[in-house]
């Protein structure tokens, strides 16, 4: 048996990142699913809606991928605030791709509750 | 809350900084990033400091205990320093770039903006130069044999240095010194190993770019 690696102590906080992290994608396509909204509008509704911690500087240079992927468009709209927000909406292909995962997503949390189900009656 | 002139120089020269650090971009999308930025920091510094913080990291109660700095301030906080968040544009542009196009010059192209921004980058940077040159070289070698067997090969020569292993692309008007090893095998040997190492080499800079893209998330959020 190999030893424990001193990185599997605070695995369980990585392990959590690495999943919010896999999930920012999703979450934002699923954002803008009901319209479209400006950057700081995103990261209140991912902040609010799904606890999602993130920072601009990730959430901006993302926006930016998924623009250049053709999942979403954006456009310049003067606000009240006198001066113009870039918001942000889905193109068909973002609809398809958000579609496409939030069944994964469906599919395998339902598939994994079922597994989890002994341990929830263990902690409760 | 009313922007004073001192926040808008703060914005202007924090701004200015990412703007330096983009640089290498197309000037369109680098003015269009600065102008959402821009809109940002006004935005998030109107709706207060408190809001600030409630906003990017999700409850303002794990900031620390630290008091929420004015708007501004907030703001630029949390976009996190110019080469940073430049870092992570450049990196988000270059896996873009890669997948429409696996053409080395394109990807050594991106590659050195980001060296410009990141120590991480410079080294990826360089490990890939050396990959594609070495790539470069077995393929030229295998294809000029035929036209120049006895200048172009593989040759070593036991010198004062010791063993010296040299790759000799046909240029040279004379036959190298020392001995030839490998011979015709050069050919199909040369070939293979190039366009083996050339795809390698590919793989691994992207490789690179996403752990460094995924760990600057990991750590910024």
């Amino acid at each position: 048996m190999s030893p424990t690696l001193p990185l599997d102590r605070d695995s369980p906080d990585k392990w959590e990142v690495q999943l919010r992290k896999g999930c920012l994608e999703l979450a934002i396509l699923a954002s803008l699913w009901g319209g479209e909204l400006y950057g700081l509008e995103i990261l209140r509704r991912l902040a609010s809606d799904s606890e999602l911690i993130v920072s601009e500087g990730t959430v901006y240079p993302l926006l930016s991928r998924l623009k250049s992927l053709g999942l979403l468009e954006s456009k310049w709209v003067e606000s009240d605030a006198g001066h113009p927000r870039k918001y942000y909406l889905l193109t068909p292909a973002g609809r398809e791709r958000a579609i496409e995962m939030a069944q994964i997503w469906v599919r395998f949390s339902t598939g994994l509750g079922k597994l989890l189900l002994p341990l929830g009656k263990g902690t409760a | 809350m009313t922007i004073s002139g001192e926040s808008h120089q703060k914005i202007d020269a924090y701004l200015k900084r990412v703007r330096k650090a983009l640089r290498g971009m197309p000037s369109d999308d680098a003015d269009e990033i600065i102008a959402e930025l821009h809109s940002h920091i006004l935005d998030r510094a109107a709706a207060g400091g408190g809001e600030a913080a409630a906003a990017g990291r999700g409850e303002a109660t794990v900031d620390g205990g630290e008091a929420p700095v004015a708007g501004v301030d907030a703001a630029i906080h949390g976009l996190g320093s110019p080469e940073s968040l430049a870092s992570q544009y450049a990196t988000e542009a270059l896996m873009i770039r890669a997948q429409v196009s696996r053409s080395p010059v394109v990807l050594m192209q991106s590659l050195f903006r980001w060296a410009g921004l990141s120590a991480a980058g410079f080294f990826v940077c360089l490990g890939a130069l050396v990959g594609y040159v070495l790539a470069a070289v077995l393929l030229l070698c295998a294809l000029v044999k035929p036209f120049r067997p006895h200048t172009a090969g593989l040759w070593t020569s036991n010198g004062a240095d010791g063993l010296n292993l040299g790759f000799h692309l046909g240029f040279g008007a004379s036959t190298p010194q020392g001995k030839e090893i490998l011979g015709w095998w050069i050919i199909p040997i040369g070939l293979a190993l190039g366009y083996g190492l050339f795809v390698w080499t590919t793989r691994c800079a992207l490789w690179s770019v996403r752990q460094y893209r995924n760990s600057r998330e990991l750590r910024r959020s």
